[in-house]
C-alpha cells in the first residue's frame, strides 16, 4: 500500500479515488449471491452494533395496556404479551445471536480441525481408538447431550457455545480427517518427513495451509447451520435468558400464541432467522462451497 | 473388499461404539443431579419418601453398580424395568422405534424423489435459471426451524382446510394405507428441511459427473444425452445422496422431539428425552443405544455402498 | 335468615365452637355461605345439606348418555394414588377413585365415602362414620378396613408416597383406627381444627383403595368412583364407563373418553377441531380461544400462588427494609391485569389468600410506592440500589412475571439479572445445598392450590420447614403459628391469622403479589363439567346440550 502521507494533499484525494476505484471492481467482480448475502450479514451486524440507539421503543418495557397487538402505524410488527415492541426487539435481538454462533462455530471448528489433524495423520491405534470415540460421540443423540449439558452447567451463553461446538466438532473432525488423508500421500509430505521435521510441524506447517479451503467451507457452513441450532436450543429453553431480545427466544414465547391467531412474534422472528441463515448460505454459495463435495 | 475380516472387525468396532455409548449415558447419569424418586415424587415430597421409593426402585445403588447390574443383564438381553412407568422397557422401546420408523419411512418416500430429482435438474441445467432457483429455495425452506413450519402446516392443513388428521397418531387397528396417511403432515416439515440439501447434493454429484471423462467419452461416443444421464451420471449422482441418507437416518429416528410431541408420535426421541428428564436410568440406556445403533449401522452402511459403487471414493470416504 | 328465632335454632346445632361462628355471623363478619361451609368442617353436614349446600352437584333430570372426550397433558410416571403428583394423573384417577370427603371450590367440603364426622374437644382425635354400601368395582364392600389401610398407606415413611409431607406432624402410622366396620376413628399427632380438609381431595393422594392394594394401579383402575376402566394405553389415553353399582347418582354420560398430548398446541389443534370437550387452560391458551362463540372458559378462584423469596440469612436481603423495599415497587394491580388478565386476586404477601375464610381482611393491603422504597434503601443504607440475581423456572407465566418484577425493581434502582432453569433443575434435589431453589438470593416457585394455609405456613415460613426458601427464621412467627394451630373456633383463627399477616408484612420474607386461578376450556356444547383447584376433573354431571 502507498504511504498517503508522503504525497501532497490533492494527490491525496485521487489516490482515495483510486482506491474506490479499485475496491469497486473488486466487489463487481463478486458473484451476486455474495453481494447480497454480505449486505444482509452487514445490516444485521449494524443492528448488533447500533441498534439500541436507532429503535423507535424500548425493547425491554413492558406495556400492559398493549399487549399482543398486531402490526399497525405504531408498532410495525406489533407487540409480545408483555405489550414489547416486535420490531425494537427484532433490531436489538441480533447482537446474542451474532455474538454466540461465531463463537460457537469456531469453537466446533477449531477442535474439530485439531481432532481431525491428528487422527488423520496417525495411523493405529491413535486413529483406531480416535475415531470410535467420534462414532460414540455423534451417535448420541443431540437433544440428550444438550439437556445434560445445561443441567451440568445451567443456561447461559457459555452453555449454548459449547454444546455446538461439542456437536459440531466431530463432524468437522471426519471431514478433516479425510481431506488430511488425501494430503498424508502427497510428496511434499514425505519429502517433509526425510527433511526430520517432527509430526507437529507437519501437521501444522505443511498439510494445514494445503486444507485450508475444506476448512473454511466448513466455516462457513456449520456458522449457518449454527445460526439455526441456537434458535432451535433457545425454543426449547435450553439457552439464550430473557429478557434477551433473542430471536429463537422470541419464538418460543410467541409459540404458544399461534393457535390464537396472534401470528406476527413467531413469523417475524423466524424470518429474521431465516434472512441470516440465507445470508450466510449465499455467502457459502458465492464461494464455491457447495461445489466440491467430498462427504 | 468385502473380506470376513473386513466385516468382523466392523462388526468388532461397532459393538466398540456401542459400549461406549453405553458408558456415556452411565456417565451422563453421573453428572446429571436428582434422582428418579425426586423426579417422580416431585420437589415437595418428604425426603424419607423420595428415600423409600429410591430403595424400592433400586436407584439408592451407587451409579456403577446399576450400570453393572443393567449391563450384565442387557447382555442376555433383558433390558430391565422402566424405574417411572413400572414395566418392562422392551416392548416402550421396540412400539416407540416402529412409530418412529414409520415416520422416518413416509419422510423418505416424499424426500428421495423430491430431492433426488430437484438435485438432476438442477446439475442439468447447471447455472441457469432452474438451477438457480432450485438451490435458493432449497436453502429458504431448509432454514425454517421445524417447530414452526410443523404447527403452521398442522393449522393451515390440518385444522383450516381439514386435508389432513391432526395427529400423527392413527387410531387403533388402522390399516397400513390410513396409518401412512396419518404421518404425511409430520413428515412434511422435515421433507422441507431436507430436500434442498439433499438436492444441493445430488446436483453436486451429477455436475461432478457431467464434467467426468467418462461421460464426455460417452458423447463422444456417439450415445444420445438421455443415454448418457441414465448409463453415467446418475448412478455416480447417487453416491452423495446415499451418504446423506445415511448420516440423516439417525436424525430422523430420535431426532424428531418437537414434531413427535407435536403430532402426538411416541416415538423413540420422545421416549429418551422423557426418560433423560425422568432420570429412567435403564429406558434411558436402551433408548440411546437403539438410537446409537440405527446410526452406525446406517453410516457403515453407507459407507459400505459408497465402497461398492464406487471403488475410487473408498478411500476418502472410509472411517 | 337474620331473624331472631332463626339465629336461636342455629345455636342449637353444636356447641361453643359452633356458636362462635353463629355469632359471627349474625353480627354481619360471616357471610352465609361461610357459615355452612364451616358447617360442614365441623360435621353438621345435614344441617349444611338441608340449607341448601348442594351434595350431589345439580342434578339436572336431563337427557343423559354421550362420550365426554377430555384432553389431558402427559402423566409423567405410571398413575398411582400413593405416588400420585402430577395434574394429568389427577384428572385420570378422578374418573375411577373416591375420597372420604371432596373439597368443592364452590360448596366447601362434601361428604362422600364419608357422612358425617366429628371430633373431641380436644381435636385430637376425630370420628368419621362411613357411607354403607359403598362397592369397589371388583364388587368387594368398602370397610373401615379399606380407608384404615389407605391412610396407613399414605403415612408409612418406607412407602414412598407423596403425601408425607401432607401429614407431617399432623398423622404418623397406627394414627388411623378401625372403630367397627362403618367407623374409623384418627388419633393426630396434635390438635388440628382443620383435620377432614387432611382427608379430603386436598391431599389428593387420599384415594381409598381396597386394604389388599399392591402397587398396581394402572392394571384395574379399582376404586368406587362414578366411571369405570374401559381401557388404558400407557402414554396415549384411557377411557372409562359408566359404573351402573355406584352408590350415588348413577353418572349421566355414558363414557370419558381421555387422551394425553404432550404438547400444549396440539391439544389447543385439537379442541379448535372438535374433537375435544374439555381441556385444562393457560393464560396463553385462552388466547386461542378468546372471542370464538363455540368455547367458553371455565375458572374457579383458588389459592395458588408464585411466592417470590427473598432469603433472609444473608447479603443483599438480610436488612427487612430492604426486602420491603422490593415488594414496594410492585404495581400488584398492574400484574394481574398485564399478566395474568385478571384471572387472579392481588396478594398481600402472606399465605392468607382471600379465599379462606381464617384471612384477616382488615389487614390493609401493601400497594407501589417506589418514593417509600427509595426511602427504606437509603436508610438501610443503600441508597443507589444493588444487585442480584433472581433464579426460576420456565414454567407456565414465571419467567414473563420475572421479566416484569426486573422492570419494577429497576424503578428504585434495583438491578436484578435473571437465570431461568429448566424446572427440574430449578428444584434440583430439594434439599438446602443442592437445590437452586432453596439456595437462591432470590427466587420465584409456583404453588399449587390447598385448602388451607396451613401447609404454606409451616412449610415455607416455619423455622424448621422443609420448603423455607428464604430461610426466614422468626421465633415470634413460629409462636404465632402455633396459636394458630390451636385456634378452635374461626375468630380464634382470624385473631391469630391477622397477627402472622401482619408481621409478615413487616419482615417480607416472600413477596406473593397474586392469587390466581384455576381455569379449564370447554366447548359450548357441553354442560355440567366440575372440576376442583387441585386438578380433579368431575365428569359425572356432563350433559350435551342440544344445538
Amino acid at each position: 500500500m502507498m504511504d498517503l502521507l508522503e504525497f501532497p494533499a490533492p494527490a491525496r484525494a485521487s489516490s482515495i479515488l483510486r482506491l474506490a476505484g479499485r475496491l469497486g471492481r473488486a466487489i463487481r467482480g463478486l458473484p451476486l449471491s455474495v453481494i447480497v448475502g454480505s449486505l444482509i450479514l452487514l445490516f444485521w451486524i449494524a443492528c448488533a452494533l447500533f441498534g439500541d440507539r436507532l429503535v423507535p421503543f424500548d425493547p425491554y418495557g413492558e406495556d400492559f395496556l398493549a399487549t399482543l397487538a398486531p402490526p399497525d402505524a405504531t408498532h410495525w410488527f406489533g407487540t409480545d404479551q408483555l405489550g414489547r415492541d416486535i420490531f425494537s426487539r427484532i433490531i436489538v435481538g441480533s447482537r446474542d445471536i451474532l455474538l454466540v454462533a461465531p463463537l460457537a462455530t469456531l469453537g466446533g471448528v477449531a477442535s474439530g480441525t485439531i481432532i481431525g489433524l491428528v487422527l488423520g495423520y496417525f495411523d493405529g491405534l491413535v486413529d483406531a481408538v480416535g475415531a470410535r470415540l467420534l462414532d460414540t460421540l455423534m451417535a448420541f443423540p443431540f437433544i440428550v447431550l444438550v439437556t445434560m449439558t445445561l443441567v451440568a452447567l445451567g443456561p447461559s451463553n457459555v452453555t449454548v457455545i459449547l454444546v455446538i461446538a461439542i456437536a459440531y466438532a466431530p463432524l468437522v473432525a471426519r471431514t478433516v480427517r479425510a481431506a488430511v488423508r488425501e494430503q498424508r500421500e502427497r510428496e511434499y509430505v514425505s519429502a517433509a518427513r526425510l527433511g526430520g521435521e517432527n509430526a507437529f510441524a507437519i501437521m501444522v506447517l505443511e498439510i494445514l495451509p494445503n486444507i485450508r479451503e475444506t476448512i473454511l467451507i466448513e466455516l462457513v457452513t456449520r456458522l449457518g447451520y449454527a445460526f439455526f441450532s441456537i434458535a432451535t436450543l433457545s425454543f426449547l429453553g435450553l439457552g439464550i435468558q430473557p429478557p434477551s431480545a433473542d430471536w429463537g427466544l422470541a419464538v418460543a414465547d410467541g409459540y404458544g400464541f399461534l393457535t390464537g391467531g396472534k401470528w406476527w412474534g413467531v413469523v417475524f422472528n423466524s424470518a429474521a432467522i431465516v434472512s441470516l441463515v440465507m445470508a450466510t448460505n449465499l455467502i457459502a454459495q458465492g464461494v464455491g462451497a457447495f461445489e466440491n463435495v467430498d462427504r | 473388499m468385502l473380506s470376513g475380516r473386513t466385516l468382523s472387525t466392523r462388526a468388532a468396532s461397532l459393538l466398540l461404539t456401542l459400549w461406549l455409548v453405553s458408558v456415556l449415558v452411565f456417565l451422563a447419569g453421573q453428572v446429571l443431579p436428582g434422582d428418579v424418586g425426586r423426579v417422580m415424587l416431585g420437589p415437595f415430597a418428604d425426603a424419607q419418601a423420595v428415600a423409600a421409593l429410591n430403595k424400592q426402585l433400586g436407584a439408592d445403588q451407587p451409579l456403577l453398580v446399576q450400570y453393572w447390574r443393567w449391563f450384565s443383564a442387557a447382555l442376555t438381553g433383558d433390558f430391565g424395568t422402566s424405574l417411572s412407568m413400572r414395566a418392562p422397557v422392551a416392548p416402550f422401546v421396540l412400539q416407540s422405534l416402529g412409530r418412529s420408523a414409520a415416520l422416518a419411512g413416509i419422510i423418505l418416500l416424499f424426500l428421495v424423489p423430491a430431492g433426488v430429482g430437484a438435485g438432476i435438474v438442477a446439475g442439468l441445467n447447471q447455472g441457469r435459471l432452474a438451477d438457480r432457483l432450485i438451490v435458493l429455495t432449497g436453502i429458504s425452506f431448509g432454514i425454517v426451524p421445524d417447530f414452526v413450519s410443523g404447527l403452521l402446516l398442522l393449522m393451515v392443513f390440518g385444522l383450516w382446510l381439514n386435508w389432513f388428521p391432526i395427529t400423527g397418531a392413527a387410531p387403533d387397528g388402522a390399516g397400513f394405507w390410513t396409518s401412512g396417511y396419518y404421518l404425511i403432515l409430520p413428515a412434511l416439515p422435515l421433507v422441507l428441511n431436507l430436500t434442498g440439501y439433499l438436492a444441493r447434493m445430488t446436483r453436486a454429484g451429477v455436475v461432478e459427473a457431467l464434467a467426468a471423462d467418462y461421460t464426455r467419452t460417452a458423447t463422444l461416443k456417439g450415445l444420445d444425452r438421455s443415454q448418457v444421464i441414465l448409463r453415467h451420471v446418475l448412478p455416480n449422482a447417487l453416491t452423495p445422496t446415499i451418504a446423506v441418507l445415511a448420516t440423516q437416518s439417525g436424525y430422523m429416528l430420535g431426532g424428531l422431539v418437537v414434531i413427535e410431541a407435536l403430532f402426538g408420535i411416541q416415538g423413540l426421541g420422545n421416549l429418551v428425552l422423557n426418560a433423560a428428564k425422568s432420570r429412567d436410568f435403564p429406558m434411558l440406556e436402551a433408548g440411546v443405544l437403539v438410537m446409537a445403533t440405527i446410526f452406525v449401522l446406517s453410516a457403515a452402511a453407507g459407507d459400505l455402498i459408497q465402497a461398492l459403487l464406487d471403488p475410487r471414493q473408498r478411500r476418502r470416504a472410509s472411517l | 335468615m337474620t331473624k331472631r328465632t332463626d339465629i336461636d335454632a342455629l345455636r342449637n346445632l353444636s356447641g361453643d365452637i359452633w356458636n362462635v361462628a353463629v355469632d359471627e355471623y349474625a353480627q354481619g363478619f360471616l357471610r352465609r355461605r361461610d357459615l355452612l361451609k364451616y358447617a360442614a368442617l365441623i360435621g353438621l353436614t345435614g344441617f349444611a345439606a338441608s340449607q341448601g349446600l348442594s351434595f350431589s352437584g345439580t342434578a339436572r333430570a336431563a337427557a343423559g348418555g354421550g362420550t365426554v372426550r377430555v384432553g389431558l397433558g402427559q402423566p409423567t410416571k405410571a398413575i398411582d394414588p400413593v405416588t400420585l403428583t402430577d395434574p394429568a394423573s389427577i384428572g385420570v384417577i378422578s374418573q375411577v377413585g373416591e375420597y372420604l370427603i371432596l373439597d368443592d371450590p364452590k360448596d366447601g367440603l362434601q361428604p362422600k365415602l364419608a357422612v358425617s364426622w366429628e371430633a373431641d374437644e380436644t381435636a385430637k382425635r376425630w370420628t368419621f362414620k362411613l357411607r354403607p354400601g359403598v362397592k369397589f368395582h371388583d364388587g368387594r364392600t368398602v370397610t373401615a378396613k379399606d380407608v384404615v389401610a389407605s391412610f396407613e398407606r399414605l403415612v408409612d415413611p418406607n412407602s414412598g408416597s407423596s403425601a408425607l409431607s401432607a401429614y407431617k406432624g399432623i398423622l404418623s402410622k397406627g394414627g388411623a383406627k378401625v372403630v367397627d366396620d362403618e367407623t374409623v376413628a384418627f388419633d393426630l399427632d396434635q390438635s388440628n381444627s382443620n383435620f377432614p380438609f387432611y382427608v379430603s381431595s386436598d391431599v389428593y393422594n387420599a384415594v381409598i383403595l381396597p386394604a389388599d392394594y399392591a402397587g398396581d394401579f394402572e392394571k384395574t383402575f379399582n376404586g368406587t368412583g362414578p366411571f369405570k376402566l374401559e381401557s388404558f394405553r400407557p402414554k396415549q389415553g384411557a377411557s372409562f364407563v359408566r359404573n351402573p353399582d355406584y352408590w350415588g347418582d348413577k353418572s349421566l354420560p355414558d363414557r370419558v373418553e381421555i387422551k394425553f398430548f404432550d404438547d400444549e398446541q396440539a391439544q389447543v389443534v385439537a379442541l379448535q377441531a372438535g374433537q375435544l370437550d374439555v381441556i385444562p387452560s393457560t393464560t396463553r391458551l385462552e388466547l386461542a380461544i378468546d372471542g370464538n362463540p363455540n368455547f367458553k372458559l371455565l375458572t374457579v378462584q383458588a389459592s395458588s400462588h408464585d411466592p417470590v423469596h427473598l432469603r433472609t440469612d444473608q447479603p443483599p436481603f438480610t436488612d427487612k427494609r430492604i426486602r420491603r423495599a422490593l415488594a414496594l415497587t410492585l404495581d400488584r394491580e398492574a400484574i394481574v391485569k398485564g399478566l395474568l388478565k385478571g384471572r387472579a386476586v392481588v396478594g398481600n404477601d402472606s399465605p392468607f389468600a382471600p379465599i379462606f375464610p381464617s384471612a384477616d381482611p382488615s389487614v390493609p393491603q401493601r400497594k407501589q410506592d417506589i418514593a417509600e422504597a427509595k426511602r427504606l434503601l437509603a436508610e438501610a443504607g443503600v441508597p443507589n440500589g444493588f444487585e442480584v440475581t433472581l433464579t426460576t423456572e420456565r414454567a407456565y407465566d414465571i419467567p414473563d412475571y420475572a421479566v416484569i418484577i426486573q422492570n419494577f425493581a429497576k424503578k428504585a434502582g434495583i438491578d436484578i439479572k435473571l437465570n431461568v432453569l429448566p424446572q427440574d433443575a430449578y428444584y434440583g434435589s430439594a434439599t438446602f445445598g443442592s437445590s437452586p431453589w432453596l439456595d437462591s438470593n432470590l427466587g420465584i416457585t409456583d404453588f399449587g392450590h390447598r385448602g388451607t394455609p396451613d401447609i404454606f405456613l409451616n412449610a415455607t415460613l416455619k423455622s424448621t420447614g422443609a420448603w423455607n426458601a428464604a430461610h426466614f427464621k422468626n421465633p415470634d412467627y413460629d409462636t404465632l403459628l402455633v396459636d394458630y394451630g390451636k385456634a378452635r373456633d374461626l375468630q380464634a383463627q382470624r385473631l391469630a391469622a391477622g397477627k402472622i399477616q401482619a408481621l409478615l408484612l413487616d419482615e417480607t420474607p416472600e413477596i406473593i403479589s397474586y392469587f390466581s386461578q384455576y381455569t379449564r376450556i370447554s366447548s359450548t356444547k357441553v354442560e355440567g363439567v366440575r372440576f376442583t383447584a387441585i386438578s380433579h376433573l368431575l365428569l359425572d354431571r356432563v350433559t350435551f346440550v342440544q344445538a
